[in-house]
């Protein structure tokens, strides 16, 4: 599949934010924030400028962006729309719990703010996840490792940008941020490995001879193709990467996105120098998160390629 | 609505059979398509680089050629590949704005341009490759199956038909209501083995394809010529026939 600009940093880009928002919520529903309104404030502001960046660079991926209000219309059926609809209702609650926090409202209220906003982050992540999941045609994503690899990797990329914010505020990102960072690193590393593992192993959706209609035990292979040039078709679902490229592109991911962040985060907490360590961290899984997903994309196959005799 | 509709008892399952065995692969439905879509009431197809080294445009109807083998024998197989009007076409669920829908009454599917923002998250739903994005307009085109045509009142009664099966000269087309198991096309879908293109997903096409004939008569495949015999006798043969044939 195309790997398009405009997808890629929708989804890494929400990652970060409504990563570091679920964060923000878990750690004030269980009464774990350092009272610092300052990280709070600035945490919630600077994790939905990340999401709507993405949301916004979304908007490039559409061909009339004036009609996009009618996205939010078809939540009952369509995990992009519902994605849209969770995305937008996840605004309020984040600023209702930053806004509580700041204030020193009530300790319970901010809680189950807190808990709304880890809830709304994780459900809006898990919609864009789905939107992927959902297409049968495509090996590579309608699998049981999509949806909770993208819960992971928000997970992660907000983890890291949580320790960076915290030092940027209190000087040290503390044990707990460095430890839940590392251990999102590893754990998303471990679930990236099994993931490749996994598409490596699938046999291809479908024959030539089923998607054609031919009875069983008839082989068949390309002879004429309908046309001399490439069409959408091609640019879109027959986008492919060399396996060359791809697997050092995969070592590439791992050690930035992944292996280095994991090392920088366990720096950050035992070093002098944590500010460097936590922001060398967040750009190493800015740029690692940016690398998998153009991989996710380009390594994907789609069925009516097949009718090309292109490899699926 | 992007959601499926309920289908009343005894609703129309409007469809093609294509039938593999007569196609000859001359394009003409995929060229008399074009020309209904393009002047017909539904608007125009765009085509891009007509004239350059690139030419591209959108069609609804795209016509492959494969080769089989079954028993050391090869044979040329036609294949016209657009929407098949699924049953439960995910295009049609994916959609976030309800521009894509799948009518109650008859089952063909249709993208209402007007609301499409051009997403093109349809196009990867749809296994079959039948969408193609209108890159002038940004919006997603896909066949109708003429439904223009097919309901017009003002056309003869027998050209109500969509185009490509109006034109196609080996009849290799067919047009009609699968639902309808008495209906000429569920008939030919019985009596020749009809079949549903990747059935292992589940989108329970409407059209149907009929596999080509099964040769009767015996058809050796070719064979290589023997390889030369060898000794003297044949050495001298050779030169001959290589002096023979200067």
């Amino acid at each position: 599949m195309k790997p398009a600009a405009s997808v890629l940093l929708l989804t890494t880009s929400t990652g970060f934010g409504f990563g570091l928002l679920a964060w923000l919520g878990a750690y004030a529903a269980l009464g774990l924030l350092p009272r610092a309104p300052v990280l709070v404030a600035a945490g919630i502001v600077i994790a939905l400028i990340f999401t709507s960046t993405g949301l916004i660079a979304s908007m490039f991926h559409l061909e009339r962006k004036e009609r996009a209000w009618r996205a939010f219309t078809q939540w009952r059926s369509s995990w992009l729309s519902r994605e849209g609809v969770a995305a937008v209702l996840t605004y309020p609650v984040a600023i209702a719990f930053g806004v509580a926090f700041w204030r020193g409202g009530p300790p319970l209220a901010t809680r189950l703010l807190g808990a709304a906003t880890l809830l709304a982050s994780l459900g809006t992540v898990y919609c864009t996840a789905m939107i992927y999941a959902s297409l049968k045609p495509i090996r590579q994503w309608h699998n049981a490792h999509t949806a909770p690899d993208y819960l992971l990797y928000a997970v992660f990329s907000g983890a890291v940008l949580f320790a960076t914010l915290r030092t940027a505020a209190l000087g040290e990102p503390g044990a707990m941020a460095s430890a839940a960072a590392a251990a999102a690193a590893a754990a998303a590393l471990l679930a990236k490995r099994a993931y490749w593992r996994h598409i490596d192993a699938q046999a291809p959706l479908a024959t030539l001879a089923a998607a054609i209609g031919l009875p069983q035990g008839i082989e068949a292979r390309p002879l004429d193709a309908p046309h001399f040039s490439e069409n959408y078709i091609l640019r879109q679902m027959g986008f492919a990467v060399a396996r060359r490229h791809a697997a050092k592109l995969r070592s590439l991911a791992l050690l930035i996105g992944f292996a280095l962040p994991l090392a920088l985060s366990v720096l950050g907490a035992l070093a002098p120098a944590p500010m460097l360590a936590t922001t060398l961290a967040l750009a190493c899984a800015a740029l690692g998160l940016a690398l998998e997903r153009w991989l996710f994309f380009a390594e994907a196959t789609h069925v009516s390629a097949l009718y090309y005799g292109r490899r699926i | 609505m992007s959601t499926l509709p309920e289908r009343p008892p005894g609703a129309k399952r409007l469809g093609l059979v294509i039938d593999l065995d007569t196609c000859v692969g001359c394009h003409a439905c995929a060229v008399n398509c074009k020309e209904w879509n393009t002047g017909g009431e539904a608007g125009i197809l765009p085509d891009y680089d007509k004239y350059g080294p690139e030419p591209d445009g959108v069609w609804f109807n795209r016509i492959h050629s494969y080769e089989t083998e079954e028993g050391g024998c090869s044979r040329t197989v036609n294949f016209p590949r657009s929407c098949l009007h699924c049953e439960d076409p995910l295009c049609v669920t994916v959609c976030p704005t309800g521009a894509s829908y799948k009518r109650a009454e008859d089952g063909i599917v249709l993208v209402d341009t007007d609301k499409c923002i051009g997403c093109q998250l349809c196009s990867w739903a749809c296994p079959y490759g039948a969408r193609e994005l209108d890159e002038k307009a940004g919006v997603m085109r896909k066949c109708t199956l003429c439904v223009d045509r097919i309901y017009d009142e003002s056309v003869p009664q027998e050209e109500r038909v969509p185009a490509c099966v109006a034109t196609c000269p080996s009849r290799a087309r067919h047009f009609g209501d699968l639902a309808d198991p008495e209906s000429e096309v569920s008939k030919l879908v019985r009596e020749r083995g009809g079949a549903d293109l990747l059935p292992g997903l589940g989108y329970r096409p409407t059209n149907k394809y009929l596999p080509p004939r099964r040769a009767r008569i015996p058809t050796a495949p070719a064979k290589p010529p023997a390889p030369g015999a060898k000794g003297i006798g044949a050495a001298l043969l050779g030169l001959l026939d290589k002096a023979l044939s200067r």
